[in-house]
């Protein structure tokens, strides 16, 4: 066992952060890190801009024709919060699926509770994907929005976003993606695959700090605010205003989390997203072969066909998994994630819902040789029952 | 007022049991529900019944070590301190004990359930 950490956590958020960014947000806070676009003094006007500048890369890296409708928020669970607050209306269906993390489901379940919304949840297949036509069969005359994430948080899976969203365009039903675990991986194009409203969030492979995401808007599409409160624009109006992005960033936003973001972003349209998503999917099928036909090991998901993010779930057998995270932290230093994921209904449908497992998330800054330890390691676990 | 109180318990997902002679409250997982009912025989007892017929010295020093760890910091030691303060590896701890570190050792020793994405 090394003494450097193998951090195989990237899934839950990246580190480390790529080299250079994290000082360039700080450097920039510290010339610059006055309440953005809130007074006509310069520097204020001048951080406004660098606040507006992040807004223009996301919109470029996410394929989405107006930055104005780039909104900032704390994650994409508040980015999808906002979406599903300000976009339902009594009486509306949904159809979400059973590879949805928390953030989808949770607001999803309060919202019914509240008499609000029914909504149907489409299984996924024993490779880890959405069929398209199970989604357009759930569809109902009262559908009002489909809700998917793009990559599965426990399987790794791209979801076939394409053709879910012009199935949608084509029933006039709204497409809210998630993108917490794909963004920075894979492309995104928003107004080519017909998404109506994006969420992201920025700690992740976007290479930002934490406290930081955001919700891009398709042109035209409107989000009713659900906080209210200062914007900088249009104070005599007691309600709140109704442009973009300032109807739902209410408060000061995230400074230096933006400015993170913003390096983070510079850093992936630098390397180019084709070029890292090869490197990690290099990494993941280092490991993957590592562990192939391991006695006692259970991978899930489909063996690696398809488009993927580099993550793997597996469990060993006779070892919980929390147990085998702590072992794999303890004894080879290995940082993994074991649990549920909060992703309860993929783990009910793999049938780990009870123990949960193990995942591996490799990331752009990990090596080939951690990929042979991590593997060396759960098939020493393995060997041992 | 026994009644009510009981329902309230497992409602909250607690269930009683008499451990040597005393009412002693544990979660769903069967945890203790709280870390100062702990004693020894309810230790020796908890661990016939996970299949261990005998707690040895090794057994009994990974538990003292989580009870005076957990008594002096308030919480559960980190992974590499459970390796340090116990001399084994987690490995070697988790085949000590039959339903591993969490739902065995660390459940014997009266510990907290940990909260966990579960």
């Amino acid at each position: 066992m090394g003494d450097r950490l193998i951090y195989l956590d990237n899934a839950a958020t990246t580190f480390p952060k790529p080299p250079g960014t994290l000082e360039a947000a700080l450097r920039a806070y510290r010339e610059s890190g006055v309440s953005p676009g809130r007074g006509s003094y310069d520097l204020a006007v001048q951080a406004g801009d660098l606040v507006d500048q992040v807004r223009r890369k996301l919109a470029r890296l996410f394929g989405a024709p107006d930055p104005d409708r780039v909104v900032f928020a704390g994650n994409a669970t508040d980015a999808l919060n906002l979406a599903l607050h300000g976009l339902l209306r009594p009486g509306d269906h949904v159809v979400a699926t059973e590879l949805e993390h928390n953030s989808v489901l949770r607001p999803l379940h309060h919202l019914r509770e509240q008499g609000r919304i029914r909504f149907d949840l489409v299984p996924f297949d024993g490779q880890g994907r959405v069929d398209p036509e199970a989604v357009a069969r759930a569809l109902c005359p009262d559908t009002r929005a489909v809700v998917l994430t793009h990559a599965s948080n426990v399987l790794g899976t791209v979801q076939p976003v394409r053709e879910i969203g012009a199935l949608c365009a084509g029933r006039g039903v709204l497409l809210i993606l998630d993108t917490a675990q794909s963004a920075g991986i894979v492309p995104v194009d928003l107004a080519g695959w017909n998404v109506s409203a994006l969420a992201f969030t920025g700690h992740k492979a976007l290479f930002g700090p934490s406290g930081v995401g955001g919700l891009v808007l398709a042109p035209g599409l409107e989000v009713q605010p659900s906080r209210y409160g200062g914007t900088g624009v249009d104070s005599r109006s007691p309600v709140q205003t109704p442009s973009y992005p300032h109807r739902l960033e209410a408060g000061t936003v995230n400074l230096l989390g933006i400015l993170g973001l913003g390096a983070g972003v510079d850093f992936i349209l630098g390397q180019g997203l084709e070029a890292i998503h090869r490197r990690e999917m290099a990494l993941l099928a280092r490991l993957r072969e590592g562990l192939a036909g391991v006695p006692g090991v259970t991978l899930y998901g489909g063996a690696g066909q398809g488009p993927q993010v580099p993550v793997l779930t597996l469990n060993v057998e006779g070892v919980h998994p929390e147990d085998a995270g702590a072992i794999l932290d303890a004894d080879f230093h290995i940082a993994v994630r074991a649990g549920l994921h909060c992703a309860p209904k993929v783990h009910e449908r793999l049938g780990t819902l009870g123990r949960g497992a193990v995942r591996f998330s490799p990331g752009l800054f990990n090596t080939g040789e951690d990929m042979d330890a991590a593997a060396q390691a759960v098939r020493s676990m393995a060997r041992r029952n | 007022m026994e009644q009510d109180r009981a329902e309230l318990m497992a409602e909250l997902g607690r269930v009683a049991r008499v451990l040597d002679g005393r009412e002693v409250w544990f979660d769903w997982e069967g945890f203790f529900w709280d870390a100062a009912d702990w004693n020894e025989p309810a230790a020796v007892l908890l661990a016939r019944e996970s299949g261990l017929e005998e707690l040895g010295d090794a057994h009994w020093k990974v538990l003292r070590f989580f009870r005076d760890y957990y008594a002096y910091h308030g919480r559960a030691p980190l992974n590499r301190h459970l390796r340090e303060g116990t001399g084994l590896s987690l490995g070697e701890l988790e085949g000590l004990f039959p339903g591993g570190i969490r739902l065995g050792a660390r459940r014997l020793a009266g510990l907290p359930n940990p909260k966990s994405c579960f």
